[in-house]
This record gives structure tokens, sequence and C-alpha cells, in this order.
């Protein structure tokens, strides 16, 4: 098939689409469908709230300060939270076991102590969220 | 048989063979992948592009991309792509979806979904992220996948089924008995080696000019340089596709816990052993994801990496017109020699088939091509649950995880070590045991190998904080002595010092600082 033979290919596949969206015979509603469809592969969208917390969590480069300030979470140290568990949410649910317990203490001191600002507390609720399969 | 290059290709080729019942000896000059194959966008992808120009190539492409996905299941992962149409793009949502449509026909054949469309205010929710004057956009799904672990599998296949695999071993010169190409002589260790072959098989990449030059034949390549920036955590569930200054397509593309930033696609005229990245370059990837995405101008990229594409010469098309056709050279006048090169990622199991099949048919080998059905190591059987196997090892639950994604249904033997429950990146959650596999069982022979086939250092500290024990670790399988590790640590983090380099003036000063200060402890 030489390159005019694909676009003349194209463009009736154009013309037919056109058609469909004139008659009114498109599916829509592909956000819904997307969160069904990859559902199982756990890609699910963050919210505002997370997006916006990213660029402070992601300057964290496990320095270890934090361990010094702050009580482990579940034998973790804080600096685990920012420098580990947040860098790859679809696979959280399989890693849940590994967050259970209270909240510790000190995650707001070890945050203050943070020399490149990685705000603690707000890693560790965005995790337990995104860890909820 | 000879296989001169370990990139995907040559290790695919060498697991062709050796799955036939074929003798093989495989050489890399340096480590397996860590040329173009690890420089590429981690992605097995069907050929969208080519609807412009030749359906079928599309079609193949995606044919082959299923057998890939079906052999590998541990290693690849669904990646979405959501592409995002701004009120001045030229082309519209309608023409755009058009082009999805069609390529839905093939979508099946490598088992992805059909497109989605979604407005404004659908892509908003899946991804806040994006830029808010949005007239809607379109998805489209690939498969991703780890290249560096894609060619070590392959070549353990081929070790598995009596291939010899040799990396950090220099082709120096071929051997020849006039014009007919009959073996190769490698450096390693510091010795020359001489081995026989009937047939030798140049699968160097971008590097086959210069093998093919050793027996005075010309193979003639346009190549062409790529980076990208390498973002230490997943930015996005999604990959968000938009165009650059140029129109060309930029992927900002989510692996496992990293995500991938590319690609440029320059020619490329220096030296294939000494490319740089510019900072131009690192510019001209940011405004291009900016346009669409801009919290990427707030997110910290840890490292850029580069690798040159041996794409076939034409004279002519701008870069990114160029075709990524493979093609296998007979070399009539030096008997003895093949050449595969061009091609990409997605094809390299086609691509070894087609130049393992051109082998045997000069030997007189009759047995088939089983690659299409054979399964890579680790996805043999189903794999382990990732609590199950935390609990057992007495490992993290992610820590498992890790290790299941690289290791699938072989993650249990990686881990039963006792003596390595501990975590030695705590960044990677890498415990010591599969470091200590990675010595023992997958050639890694220093820290950079170690990289390329665990993780090693892959996360924000980019090793300050592990790279001495790693080295311990390491140095223990393989007999290193003390100051053998500290000089291992030293040449690992001023090695990592060339990626980071271009990207010190985009909040990479902090990470900067305590490399500095790990470092300092080996100055000399």
């Amino acid at each position: 098939m030489s390159r005019a033979d694909a676009m003349v290919r194209l463009a009736g596949a154009f013309a037919r689409h056109e058609l469909r969206r004139r008659l009114r015979r498109l599916p829509r509603g592909g956000g819904r469908r997307l969160l069904e469809m990859y559902a199982a592969d756990n890609l699910r969208p963050l919210t505002a709230a997370e997006r916006e917390l990213l660029p402070a969590a992601s300057a964290c480069i496990n320095c270890g300060l934090c361990a010094l300030v702050a009580a482990r979470v579940s034998g973790l140290r804080p600096a685990d939270l920012a420098a580990a568990y947040l860098r790859d949410y679809p696979r959280l649910p399989a890693a849940a076991s590994d967050l259970v317990g209270d909240s510790p203490s000190g995650l707001a001191e070890a945050a203050a102590a943070c020399p490149v600002g990685v705000p603690l507390g707000g890693v560790l609720v965005m995790i337990r969220r995104l860890a909820t399969a | 048989m000879i296989v001169i290059g370990g990139g995907v290709t040559g290790a695919g080729v060498a697991r062709d063979l050796a799955l036939r019942g074929v003798s093989v000896l495989l050489l890399e000059k340096n480590d397996w992948g860590a040329g173009t194959s690890g420089s590429s966008t981690w992605m097995i992808h069907g050929g969208l592009r080519y609807l412009e120009y030749d359906w079928q190539t599309t079609r193949l492409s995606c044919e082959d991309a299923g057998h890939i996905v079906e052999i590998a299941r541990h290693l690849v992962h669904r990646v979405l792509f959501l592409i995002p149409v701004l009120p001045d793009d030229p082309h519209g949502i309608e023409q755009i979806e058009t082009v999805m449509e069609v390529y839905d026909r093939y979508q099946p054949l490598k088992h992805a979904h059909p497109h989605l469309r979604l407005n404004a205010e659908e892509l908003l929710h899946v991804e806040p992220g994006l830029a808010r004057d949005l007239v809607g956009g379109v998805t489209v799904e690939e498969w991703g996948v780890d290249p560096h672990r894609l060619t070590w599998a392959n070549v353990l296949d081929a070790v598995e089924h009596g291939a010899r695999a040799l990396n950090h071993a220099r082709v120096t010169s071929l051997v020849r008995d006039g014009a007919q190409v009959i073996g190769a002589r490698y450096a390693r260790d510091g010795t020359e080696v001489e081995a026989r072959a009937r047939v030798v098989i140049n699968a160097a990449g971008p590097w086959s000019p210069e093998v093919a030059a050793m027996a005075g034949q010309e193979v003639r390549l346009r190549p062409a340089k790529g980076i990208h920036l390498v973002y230490d955590r997943r930015l996005s569930n999604f990959v968000i596709s938009t165009e650059a200054v140029d129109g060309r397509d930029i992927l900002l593309v989510p692996h496992g816990p990293i995500t991938v930033l590319g690609t440029t696609d320059d020619d490329f005229f220096g030296d294939l052993d000494d490319v740089e990245v510019t900072a131009d370059e690192v510019d001209y990837l940011l405004q291009a994801v900016a346009r669409v995405f801009p919290a990427i101008q707030r997110l910290r990229p840890v490292r850029a990496t580069t690798g040159v594409r041996p794409t076939l010469y034409e004279w002519r098309p701008n870069e990114d017109r160029l075709s990524r056709r493979h093609e296998l050279f007979e070399h009539p006048h030096a008997p003895g020699l093949l050449t595969i090169t061009g091609g990409k990622l997605s094809m390299y199991r086609l691509m070894a088939e087609e130049t393992a099949d051109a082998a045997c048919r000069r030997l007189g080998v009759q047995a088939r091509s089983q690659t299409k059905q054979a399964r890579l190591p680790g996805s043999e059987s189903e794999a382990p649950a990732a609590g199950e196997l935390a609990r057992e090892h007495r490992v993290t639950a992610l820590a498992a995880t890790n290790v299941l994604r690289r290791h699938g249904c072989r993650a249990g033997a990686v881990l039963e070590d006792p003596r390595h429950g501990r975590l030695a990146c705590r960044c990677e959650h890498l415990p010591e045991a599969d470091l200590a596999h990675a010595a023992r069982h997958e050639q890694a022979r220093s820290l950079a190998d170690a990289f390329r086939r665990v993780g090693l250092a892959a996360g924000p500290c980019a090793g300050a904080a592990c790279i001495d024990r790693a080295a311990q670790v390491i140095g223990r399988e393989l007999g290193w002595s003390a100051s053998q590790q500290v000089e291992a640590a030293r040449e690992f983090l001023l090695g990592a010092w060339l990626g980071r380099a271009p990207l010190l003036e985009r909040r990479g000063w902090a990470q900067e600082e305590m490399a500095y200060a790990a470092r300092r402890g080996y100055a000399s």
C-alpha cells in the first residue's frame, strides 16, 4: 500500500466518522468508561489536591533527617513514604498491608525539619487513599 | 554461530537460535540493553503512526506486539495515552478520533482496549494537572516494558537453552579466510580471545557499520540521537501526549516507579560512545509538555538518558519522517556475515526470527522459530501474590511487588537466600537478596549493571544513601576487595553525574548536594 492509498482510506474513514457523528451514533461518556475499563489495572485519577501536593512530595531526596524526628509508620521510616511508596500508585493496593496502623506522632515536626519541605502528613494521607483498592 | 550486540535484537536472535538447538555465542561490549534498547521510550507499541503510510505495517506491528505481550506477561503493563486537544491544534478532535477508530481494528491483535473519547471536563477529572483550555481528547492504549529486563530475559532464556552469553566482551576484529568471515576476536578482562563460527551475525545497532567494516562491508545508517528526561516517580497514571514546538510528538510516560519524558530526534554525527545531553534539548522537551501539563515545571527530573537509533539511511526526509523499518543485509561479498539493523523495540522478536531464519538457511538447519509461543523466563506460570511472597520471605509487600515485576513466577527463588532480607536500596525497596541474585545469576559485574538489572539507585537519592552497602553486597558475590568496593561506588556516583548535570538548573540541587556529600568521602 502506498502513502496515497493510506490517505485515501483515512479520508474514507473520516467521512464515515462524520456521518456517524451527525447521526449521533458515536459512543460518548468516555470518562466513566475509562474508570471502569482500567480499574483492574489500578489506573485511577489523582484528585486535584493530590496533584497539587505531588511537586512538593517529589522533592524528597531520602536524606533521612525526618527519621530523627518522627516515629516509624508500621515499621517504615517517614522518608520511605515519599521516597518509595509514593512512586508507583497502581501497586499500592498490593502493598497496603505495609501501611496499616495509626498515624504516628511527629510527622508535622518531621516535615518542619525536612530540608526540601516534603509535606509528610499529606503524603501519608495520599498513600493510604491510593492503597485502597 | 556468533551474535555481536547484546541489545534486545541481538539477545532475541541468540534466543531464537538457541531454542532451535543451534550453538550460539552472544557478545556485548558493554552490558545487556545498555545502548539503544535501554534508552528507548520503554514501549511495545503497535505503530499508530504507520496508518499514514502503510496499514499493513500497523497490522504486522500490532500482531508482533501481541506475541511479545503473551511471552513476557510479567514484564509488560498497560499504558493508557491521554491525547488532549487544544483549540489551536492543527488536527481537530474529529480527525484524531477517526485515526483512533481505524487503529481500534488492530488493537485486539495486541490484547488492547479500543479508544475512548473524553470531553474537557472528563479529561480534567482523569488528570487534573492538564491545561484548562482543552477542547477534549481521546485515549489510546499501548504496552509498556522495561527494556533492560526484556533484553536480559532473552539472554537468560538463550543461556538456559545452551547459548554462551558474555557481556563486557568487545569485538576487536572479525576472523576471515579470504573474503569468508569465520569468527570473531573479542577482548574481555584484559585478554583477547578468538572464537570460530560458521555464521557471524552483526546486531550491533548503531555500531553495526563499524562491525561490518571489519569485513570490508558497508552498512549505511542515518543515526538519530534521542534523549529522555527521567523523573523518580509516577507523575500521572496516564501517558500524556503532546506536540513540540516543531510539531513532533512528545510523550510523558509512566513506567512503574519512574516517568520517562521524550524524545528528541536529531541526526547524529559524533562519537557513538560519547553522546551528551544538552540544556537546549532539555528545554525543548519541557516546553512541549508544559503546554498541556503545566505542573511539569514544578517537578524534579533526576537524570537524563541518551541513545542513538540505528535508522536506515535515506536522504532528504527530516528525522521524524524517517522509516523505522528494519533490513537484513546478506553481504554476498563477505560470506559468513549477516547484519540486521534498523527497526524498533516493538519489532525485535520479528527481526530476530527473520535473522535466525536466514542464518539457519545457510547452515541447513530445518528447525523453526518458537519465539511466538515460548514464554520468557518468569512468565512460564502464574506468579504468587505479593502479600503471600512478602509473608513467606519476611520482606515488605512493596519489596515483594518489585521482585515480582522483575522475576514473575521465579520471584520466590530469588528471595530464598535468608541472609538478604534487609533492603539494599530504600528508594527502590530493593531487597539485598535481589541485588545479590543479580550479581550471582544475572551477570551484573558493576553497580551500573545492577542499576539496569534491578533498578539500584534509580530513585530520589540517586545512590547517595545506598551505594556503599550495595557495593558490599555485590562485592561479596564477585570477590571484590574493600578498596575495589570503594572504587566501584565512587565510579558509579561519578558516572551518574553525566546524566544529572544537564538538569541541575531544574530543581536538582538538593539531590546534588547529597551526592556530593557521599562522593566527598571517596575523593582521592
